[in-house]
């Protein structure tokens, strides 16, 4: 009996193994058969509400270069995205391209950036929009995805019922009259307040709304602000009446609203008149309400004392190509990202595919496809903009550590304004002075 | 004898083999990180005690220490009250008993992410509701400070829990011979006399295995602390394990996030095995 069993699971194992074994062999010879000189590039890439398009564009890519395959992985959130590119670059499995979000991301990596600045698509890049992916030799070793803009996005059908031109509120004055008007007819206007201010998710107002008042101080200049090590906040009084202006009138409690509250639940169902958000909010609007997304929302700029008028644009995200790989894996993930920002298909591509405001020269006759990416287009063709200071601190320990809760905490009315600015000024003087130690 | 110790040895290997790739060899590279100044992908200098004196200034950490002891406090003496309460319920000759059980346990079974989700809707929006209906004030804006987000981290943590608990103290209540507590009832000892002087010392072993999963489980909370406040407002309800995650990968400070770790695992092994120490020591004076 007992050898019986023996015997019997002998066999088994045998059968498994040689099973395993027929597979890993089948395997061993499909891989070997198509290599060559194809390459396969990688690409593991931040903006994963663009996870779909990204893998369709690289499928036409590969059916037009039959030698190049290319694997899209996509990571989101933002913050969490460093910690995968760690993780597969310490087990040997790093992409070919991976993204960078700023100055903070060029320093961590820098030992995986290649010089990009010879490609087509750097050539092409938009004046200032490699600024803050510049390395120590003042090479560019990142390329723009694209360029992004925000504001107050606003619902037409509430402001035409109230009589209010969103277009005519250029000041703060007039925009606190407006809100003042609206929130008076809140009822009648069918909604639940002005603004949808989402205290939960401290990355709106610390990235941007403070990028605001911010920026001024370093002309809009991420680079700068991330080598700068007092951080000036000349500005903050302007930014306590904008955040106290979206608090007050605010659908409540503004303690517990997040992002998707914020946009789909309020906004798109149009219970708020507007939200500070930016164009990237477009799909999500259109996959709740397509009519609504299309005829009813527009966006126009935060009221800023002194830079009325103007809308706050920059680039999120760069490309940037690994230089541990090998030549030829390189030169394939450039001519990639050439072909997608330069030659006719792949401009068509970033236009319509990814509804990207494209931060390349070229793109005069294109016309974006939405409401919220025409104004920002609009706006950086006119030269009408600000910049971003804000990817200055976006990868820093500063933004989760100091900014975000000391704002959460003056927002929950549990420390006063000049608390605040003082905790925030502080943390980034002490950040700056252990990172140059 | 030979032979019966190679086979020991030969059994033991593949379970060594895995302890050692998962828990011994990453425990000793996390030590040796969290005296470097390790990014997650180099370190450039050994830095000695450098992360170790960091992270005692470090205000979020003694915050979310604090924070965590508290709720392991709050929640150890709830779930074994409760845990005991629900067990002795249900181990009552009643019609039910056993669907109860089932019920009791069933929150168990789902997942602490899931759990966390669903308790933050009834806490938001269900308790909103309520209150507005019923004029509370108290109902309304819940985990919005850190006063009721801790409650509510308690309330979820010994709602999903106590069933398990209730498992445990059901297995050793089921234990205590018959004859005993019939000889007490002969005597002419009260139920209240019958469950001090003799249910509660003959599950004395019970105690010990309760206290230890309740406590060290209250220290490793992760789960639920994220999808039902994650850790906010201000990093107020934060706790150890995300404080250390966020350190982490919020803030790319991995080697403080190792020393953090470090002391984190200190901490709890050091609680649990003294706990454990005491009530063994409680049991045999029984």
């Amino acid at each position: 009996m007992k050898k019986n069993f023996w015997k019997r699971l002998g066999k088994r194992v045998g059968v498994i193994a040689l099973a395993a074994g027929a597979a890993f062999m089948l395997a061993a010879c499909s891989n070997s058969s198509s290599s060559g000189k194809d390459v396969k590039i990688t690409i593991l890439q931040g903006k994963v509400e663009n996870n779909k398009q990204f893998k369709q564009i690289a499928k036409e890519y590969e059916k037009s270069h039959p030698n190049v395959k290319i694997e899209v992985t996509s990571i989101g959130g933002g913050t969490q995205y460093d910690p995968v590119l760690k993780t597969r670059i310490s087990s040997g499995n790093a992409p070919t391209i991976f993204s960078l979000a700023g100055p903070a991301d060029v320093k961590q990596f820098k030992a995986h950036e290649a010089d990009l600045s010879d490609t087509k698509a750097a050539k092409a890049a938009q004046p200032g929009t490699l600024d803050a992916v510049k390395n120590d030799q003042g090479k560019a070793v990142g390329l723009p995805f694209n360029v992004e803009g925000y504001g107050f996005v606003y619902n037409k059908k509430v402001f035409e019922k109230a009589g209010i031109d969103p277009e005519s509120l250029t000041t703060v004055d007039k925009l606190q009259a407006a809100v003042k008007q609206l929130d008076a007819q809140k009822d009648q206007l069918g909604i639940k307040g002005v603004f949808a201010l989402p205290g939960k998710e401290a990355w709106i107002m610390s990235d941007h709304l403070l990028n605001l008042y911010v920026a001024q101080d370093y002309n809009g200049n991420a680079q700068k602000l991330y080598k700068s090590k007092k951080m000036a906040f000349s500005k903050n009084a302007d930014m306590k009446t904008m955040l106290d202006l979206q608090k007050d009138y605010s659908i409540k409690p503004v303690m517990q609203m997040d992002y998707s509250a914020q946009v789909n639940q309020y906004f798109s169902q149009g219970k708020a008149a507007m939200i500070q958000q930016g164009d990237w909010i477009y799909p999500t609007v259109e996959g709740i309400d397509k009519d609504f997304a299309k005829n009813d929302i527009g966006m126009i700029p935060i009221p800023v004392p002194g830079e009325e008028g103007k809308l706050p644009v920059g680039t999120s995200l760069y490309w940037a190509v690994n230089s541990k790989k090998t030549q030829a894996e390189q030169k394939a993930a450039k001519n990639f990202l050439d072909w997608l920002y330069t030659s006719k298909a792949g401009k068509k591509d970033v236009v319509d595919t990814l509804h990207f405001v494209p931060a390349y020269k070229g793109y005069d006759n294109y016309k974006m496809k939405d409401p919220l990416t025409s104004v920002v287009f609009k706006y950086s063709q006119e030269h009408k903009t600000t910049g971003w200071a804000f990817p200055g601190y976006t990868g820093t320990s500063w933004d989760p550590d100091v900014a975000q809760p000391n704002l959460q905490k003056y927002l929950s009315g549990k420390q006063s304004w000049d608390k605040t600015v003082q905790n925030m000024t502080d943390g980034w003087a002490k950040q700056q002075k252990s990172a140059n130690n | 004898m030979k032979n019966k110790s190679l086979s020991f040895w030969l059994f033991l290997t593949p379970t060594l083999v895995a302890l050692a790739l998962v828990v011994f060899i990453p425990v000793l590279e996390g030590l040796f990180y969290s005296f470097t100044d390790w990014d997650g992908l180099r370190f450039t200098k050994v830095v000695g005690f450098q992360n170790y004196i960091t992270l005692f200034q470090d205000k979020a950490f003694i915050n979310a220490f604090w924070f965590t002891v508290g709720f392991v406090i709050v929640t150890v003496i709830m779930l074994n009250v409760i845990g005991l309460g629900l067990a002795l319920l249900v181990t009552q000759k009643f019609k039910g008993n056993n669907f109860l059980r089932t019920i009791f346990f069933m929150p168990n079974m789902i997942g602490g992410l899931i759990l966390g989700f669903i308790w933050q809707f009834i806490f938001t929006q269900g308790f909103q509701a309520l209150g507005n209906a019923l004029h509370m004030d108290w109902l309304q804006n819940w985990l919005t400070n850190e006063v009721t987000g801790f409650w509510g981290l308690v309330i979820v943590t010994v709602w999903q829990m106590s069933g398990y608990i209730m498992i445990i103290y059901i297995a050793y209540l089921q234990n205590i011979p018959n004859e005993i507590i019939e000889a007490a009832k002969i005597d002419g000892a009260s139920a209240w006399q019958r469950f001090t002087k003799i249910t509660f010392p003959m599950i004395a072993p019970a105690f010990t295995v309760c206290m230890f999963l309740t406590l060290s489980n209250g220290f490793k909370i992760y789960d639920q602390n994220l999808s039902l406040t994650n850790g906010g407002p201000y990093n107020s309800t934060q706790m150890l394990a995300m404080d250390i995650v966020n350190t982490a990968y919020n803030s790319g400070n991995f080697a403080l996030s190792e020393a953090k770790a470090i002391i984190f695992f200190i901490i709890v092994a050091a609680i649990s095995l003294l706990q454990v120490a005491y009530n063994r020591k409680r049991e045999e004076d029984l």
